[in-house]
């Protein structure tokens, strides 16, 4: 009788440690721990004696500034699930950055240079962001669908000409730009986004909206013939070819709402009002590469691809950079924490198959008391489901 | 006591969850041809795999000359003697015959290469034994003929004494598994010990010494082949009589299904057309078989007559509508379905539920979606619906990841989605590719069961077995051309084994002209 | 004629951390490990690099010899930064897209971090200069001499002394056919005895000393010596990848595409000393945009007959053949 408990919580055990929002969750939490630990070495030697404080601050921070968490979370979730939803149709967009600034120059342009009325004005510019990102984002779409060039250089590249061409665009417009400052002039303030009214916050409707839309995707990718295809392309180009299913309208679509969502990113955060009356986000045209858009490489990958997993990673890296930037009071700089995102990615990369290694580790452990007790004559009824077509493979 | 050159002595190795090879003993002398039997997934690659040294096994011991060895890598096996000749080829595609062979063990000064002195040696060897290559010839550019020559070469270009042939006859013609046992035998003439894995009977018969049997991972037993008979090896290999005729009925021929008209498709690989003109029917209630050695261009015309690739020319029919431009999926409504060569690449989404594969055709149709939502109940009842019926073992039932599953029952959930559907005509491509007995008899007595449903099957296979016991009529590919048209009734294995390689044709395309 | 005399000078110093890093590129692809983490390297090989010509600067050493043994180092601190890209593709089989991308984020950040640590800015500024007036003897051969021989630096001898290394090294050595063996069919090598995960070590780690000499070599010509952490090396690193498959993963082919690109560069920042190109009143940016929209280009011309190796990118699993 006893054994036959045994045997039960085995196999419950395994069905945990089997399921994969169990294995990607746990791979997450694994490579977030090293990045820290790592990060708290890198603290321990810059500063030996404030280490302590300091990765206080990195833990813990974030919670005094909770407002400003969503805040700076909004820009990294939306280009997170660009990168995550490209991801599981097996595409890698890098290009998030690019598109990103592409959407902020869309939603620069409508704020400063359309005269529409002020209750639909934001919407119109959002909007605008979103169709920038998208044509950003459809260049490498075609070039993958119908010239097969791997979307992971088109994208690289097209970061550095949608940078420069923004910049460009924008240090020629008078009306935008200021170049004694070097920045954009500050947006009317019809077409910042409507603040949630925490004091001392910018947050504001966007992270809403940003979880809205990371529900959304849940929803097509879960639910939908649509989401169906996307994510039997990402597993199995050929078989989805051999369904029937328009892969290269699906890459074009894929990289085109990618897009998208990258270009919301970016007027999500440069029509974020501003805490001090009469101001506003701006925008410095100095040739360099969005970091919002590698940060949400960063996301995606932590949060597994999954839209629910990318809105919980988005808060959580927005809550170490917060932080980060607390931690300057003890004399650290907020470099640090790119450092630890860097080094999380690092580690997320194949966290799954160390968290695999360590499961296996634990269960044979398990496994090894259990059969000490158990008949044997019990095993192969349990084995049987493990025995995958790879392992006959292996044994012809 | 026996000298044997090679002995493996109660060898146990095991996979996740399967047992390859439990307690296996086999004794190899020198100068012997040494047969190893046994089905796929019988152990017999894992077992040789082991003795050059590409797996640890878990139990067991190895010794040559008597003595015991540690054999942890090719290399170690490559200093022993030991060298093997793979079923997948191991030949790098973008290398020279000469490159290939001396990849490993490349003559060198100070690190540079000397390939005159190893063309010399190479073109020595090629001379002794009759193995002519070309050695400035690429891999991608060469016969899978000469490839397995270039294989042999590579043996013989290190002294190896110990020669493991691992299902050396699967991809030649039976002119060339001649030339191939008539060269072994010169091996062991000349005190070369060769280890010959197989499952033809024939070929064991006619070259081999002695005879060791697995089943299943298990030792059966070692026979002297003088000593046996074709029916007992068999009956050592499945355990059980087995009759390999399948039971059919007359067929019932209808209309036309699928009717090819000139059909040409170039190649990916090569500057030459795949498919070259080929033409012909196939009418409902009969089971055509498009036989020919692996590499004739079946793969291209399949993908052609799919719409997986375009062809340059000709004519596709299917139930009198032109095909030809459609779309796969316009195919597939217009009542083609299609068992893939390959399951895992283009069969399935492995990491799917088998629930979500079992409608891969179908998930887009008003019964499984509604304005885009799948209706995923409905999927569920569906999925359970074939499950039950074309009796798919799985953990979790619908709910099982595709990838867990055995490979017979993922053959089964494809044939099930496949014939489940409505068609007219039904494609399979080497539907019984590494499946066991029992699910060889399954996906045999389907493919019948549709014939006598009034459906028109397609059937592609290299196996001569199968050819001639499920179809009712016979194509040969040779070279992409359709070579001839053959009566399985009528016909002998020998006359066929000539058609497929080359060796004979008809003019078949003007006598059916008339028809 | 002064003009072209001018690009070309102006165009090898560009065109060589492009050749280097492409060459590095080719290593790693071709044992079959896809090193997008280029950029990250190189940045770490010129900022140890620059670090080194920051401490010796006023030590009175001569130039030249400085440059070596910046070169030095930035060749060690660069195969040492390729190691956890190995580690984790070869060991660990992981993403290797991912992780490269991770090695890119890092080290824009640590150098970042360090320098505001240490120096109080966003990078490392050095007054070291390298360049090289004219070079004895060969510099008086007629046009060739003053193309290539003057107004130069020695990084463009050293770039082309690699690229002969390079030639020799891929199709006349045992070690080229291994390593092209691992990345083309790992199982074909591993069945004759290679250890694909000590060749693909030894691909990344060249790849490694490549970039990190690429690295310092663009702080050295393109920068004047100096390293930023914010703008890096402005996506050489990954235009050297295309540079890479421009030249179809053929050492000869890569010079060729490198001083393509190069040129481009070059004549993108010589705008105004051209009178022709000056006078179309074209702004200077689409110029600085030119290396990148023509990279797309090019790609898409040449991705159809792209002769990649085939099991780049993919895990070499032992047990799996």
């Amino acid at each position: 009788m006893e054994n036959r408990n045994i045997l039960k919580n085995r196999i419950s055990f395994k069905n945990i440690t089997q399921s994969s929002g169990f294995s990607s969750f746990s791979s997450a939490g694994m490579a977030i721990l090293l990045g820290l630990i790592f990060g708290f070495f890198v603290m321990l030697f810059a500063i030996p004696g404030n280490a302590l404080a300091g990765f206080r601050y990195v833990l813990l921070g974030g919670f005094s500034r909770f407002g400003d968490v969503f805040y700076f979370a909004t820009p990294i979730l939306m280009t997170g699930l660009s990168v995550g939803f490209a991801f599981k149709m097996g595409l890698f967009n890098i290009g998030a950055s690019g598109q990103y600034t592409m959407g902020m120059f869309f939603a620069l342009y409508v704020g400063f240079m359309w005269e529409l009325p002020s209750s639909v004005h934001w919407i119109v510019a959002v909007i605008a962001g979103m169709v920038g990102g998208m044509l950003l984002g459809l260049i490498p779409g075609i070039f993958k669908a119908l010239l097969n060039v791997n979307e992971v250089i088109t994208t690289i590249m097209l970061n550095y000409i949608g940078m420069y061409l923004v910049d460009m665009l924008v240090q020629g417009n008078s009306v935008m730009y200021i170049s004694t400052k070097t920045r954009t002039n500050y947006l009317p303030s019809d077409v910042q986004l409507p603040s949630l009214g925490i004091t001392g916050s910018n947050v504001n409707v966007g992270i809403i909206l940003a979880i809205i839309i990371g529900i959304i995707l849940y929803i097509v990718l879960q639910k939908t013939t649509f989401g169906y295809e996307l994510k039997a392309t990402g597993l199995n180009k050929h078989a989805s070819e051999y369904a029937g299913m328009k892969g290269k309208t699906n890459i074009i679509i894929t990289m085109v709402i990618a897009g998208g969502l990258s270009g919301l990113g970016g007027a999500f955060a440069i029509l974020a009002p501003s805490a001090i009356a009469g101001s506003s986000m701006t925008y410095e045209p100095i040739n360099i590469i969005a970091a919002n858009g590698f940060n949400g490489i960063a996301v995606a990958l932590l949060g597994n691809s999954h839209p629910i997993g990318i809105i919980l990673s988005s808060l959580f890296i927005s809550h170490i950079q917060r932080g980060g930037t607390l931690a300057s009071l003890v004399g650290y700089k907020p470099e640090i924490i790119d450092v630890v995102i860097a080094v999380i990615i690092y580690f997320s990369a194949f966290a799954m198959i160390m968290n695999a290694a360590i499961t296996k580790f634990i269960k044979k452990k398990f496994r090894t008391k259990s059969y000490q007790q158990e008949v044997s004559a019990n095993t192969e009824e349990i084995d049987t489901n493990e025995t995958s077509d790879n392992d006959t493979k292996e044994a012809e | 006591m026996e000298n044997y050159i090679v002995e493996m002595l109660n060898i146990t190795k095991k996979f996740p969850g399967i047992i390859a090879n439990d307690n296996i003993t086999l004794r190899l002398k020198k100068g012997e041809i040494h047969a190893l039997l046994g089905e796929n997934g019988a152990g017999k690659s894992t077992l040789m795999s082991v003795l050059f040294g590409l797996y640890q096994p878990e139990g067991g011991e190895i010794k040559k000359n008597g003595k015991i060895v540690n054999i942890s890598n090719p290399n170690d096996a490559n200093a022993l003697g030991i060298g093997m000749v793979h079923q997948h080829f191991k030949l790098v595609e973008i290398f020279t015959v000469l490159e290939n062979i001396i990849l490993g063990v490349e003559p060198n000064k100070m690190g540079f290469l000397q390939q005159k002195e190893a063309r010399e040696k190479v073109m020595d060897l090629s001379e002794k034994y009759g193995l002519k290559i070309d050695p400035d010839a690429l891999i991608e550019n060469i016969t899978v003929g000469m490839q397995q020559r270039v294989e042999i070469l590579k043996m013989l270009y290190r002294d190896n004494e110990i020669l493991i042939f691992d299902e050396p006859t699967a991809v030649l013609t039976p002119q060339e598994i001649k030339e191939l046992l008539h060269i072994m035998k010169e091996f062991a003439n000349e005190g070369k010990s060769i280890l010959f894995i197989t499952h033809k009977l024939n070929e064991i018969m006619e070259v081999a010494d002695q005879c060791t049997v697995l089943r299943k991972g298990k030792y059966i037993g070692t026979v002297d082949v003088k000593n046996t008979t074709k029916e007992e090896l068999s009956k050592m290999m499945v355990g059980r009589d087995i009759s390999f005729k399948v039971d059919k009925k007359e067929p019932e021929v209808g209309d036309v299904v699928l009717s090819v008209k000139n059909l040409t498709v170039p190649s990916k690989t090569h500057k030459n057309n795949a498919v070259k003109d080929v033409s012909f029917d196939v009418r409902a209630g009969e089971v055509v078989c498009l036989a020919g050695i692996e590499g004739n261009g079946q793969s291209e015309f399949v993908n052609a007559l799919t719409g997986l690739e375009k062809p340059s020319s000709g004519v596709i029919n299917l139930c009198g509508k032109d095909i030809t431009k459609s779309s796969i999926r316009q195919r597939s409504i217009d009542g083609m379905s299609h068992i893939p060569e390959d399951r895992h690449k283009h069969g399935l989404v492995l990491d799917y539920k088998l629930e979500e594969n079992l409608v891969l055709q179908r998930y887009w149709q008003p019964e499984f979606q509604n304005s885009g939502f799948i209706k995923f109940n409905e999927v569920r009842k569906y999925a359970e619906r074939l499950i039950d019926e074309y009796d798919i073992r799985s953990g979790k039932g619908s709910e099982t990841i595709t990838r867990s599953m055995s490979g017979g029952n993922q053959q089964k959930a494809i044939i099930a989605r496949e014939i489940d559907k409505e068609h007219e005509l039904l494609i399979a491509v080497q539907p019984t590719r590494g499946l066991d007995v029992g699910a060889i008899e399954y996906v045999h007595k389907q493919l019948i069961a549709r014939r006598d449903a009034g459906k028109a099957v397609f059937l592609v296979s290299l196996e001569l077995e199968e050819v001639m016991n499920v179809s009712d009529r016979i194509l040969v590919i040779y070279e992409g051309e359709i070579v001839g048209e053959l009566d399985p009734k009528t016909t002998t294995v020998q006359e066929l084994g000539l058609y497929m390689s080359g060796a004979k044709r008809d003019g078949i395309k003007e006598n059916k002209d008339g028809e | 004629m002064d003009t072209i005399y001018y690009l070309i000078q102006n165009m090898l110093p560009v065109a060589i951390p492009l050749l280097l890093v492409a060459l590095g590129g080719m290593y790693s692809e071709t044992s079959g490990i896809i090193n997008i983490a280029l950029e990250g390297i190189m940045l770490f090989g010129a900022f140890f690099g620059a670090l080194f010509v920051f401490i010796v600067q006023n030590s009175g050493m001569e130039p030249q010899t400085i440059l070596l043994l910046g070169m030095l180092i930035a060749a060690i601190s660069g195969s040492i930064y390729s190691l956890l890209l190995s580690f984790a593709s070869v060991n660990m089989k992981a993403n290797q897209v991912i992780t490269g991308t991770s090695l890119n984020m890092l080290i824009p950040a640590v150098i970042l971090l360090f320098s505001k640590m240490f120096f109080n800015s966003d990078g490392i500024t050095t007054n070291m200069n390298f360049y090289i007036k004219e070079i004895p003897i060969l510099s008086k051969i007629p046009v060739l001499g003053e193309m290539f021989f003057q107004r130069t630096y020695l990084t463009v001898m050293i770039g082309f002394a690699f690229l002969i290394v390079a030639v020799i090294v891929f199709y006349k050595t045992k070690f080229g056919l291994r390593l092209r063996a691992c990345g083309e069919h790992p199982h074909a090598a591993d069945s004759v005895g290679i250890n694909v995960y000590k060749m693909r070590y030894a691909g990344v780690t060249i790849s490694g000393i490549l970039a990190g000499i690429g690295g310092f070599f663009y702080s050295v010509g393109v920068m004047d010596g100096n390293v930023s952490g914010h703008t890096g090396v402005a996506g050489f690193g990954f235009l050297a990848l295309a540079v890479m498959i421009f030249g179809q993963w053929n050492p000869i082919k890569i010079l060729f595409a490198a001083l393509f690109f190069a040129f481009l560069r070059t004549l993108a920042y010589s705008i105004s000393l051209i009178p022709f190109l000056d006078n179309l009143g074209i702004d200077q940016t689409y110029y600085k945009m030119l290396p990148y929209i023509a990279t797309l280009i090019v790609l898409a011309f040449t991705s159809k007959r792209s002769r990649a190796p085939k099991a780049e990118g993919i895990p070499y699993d032992k047990s799996k053949r």
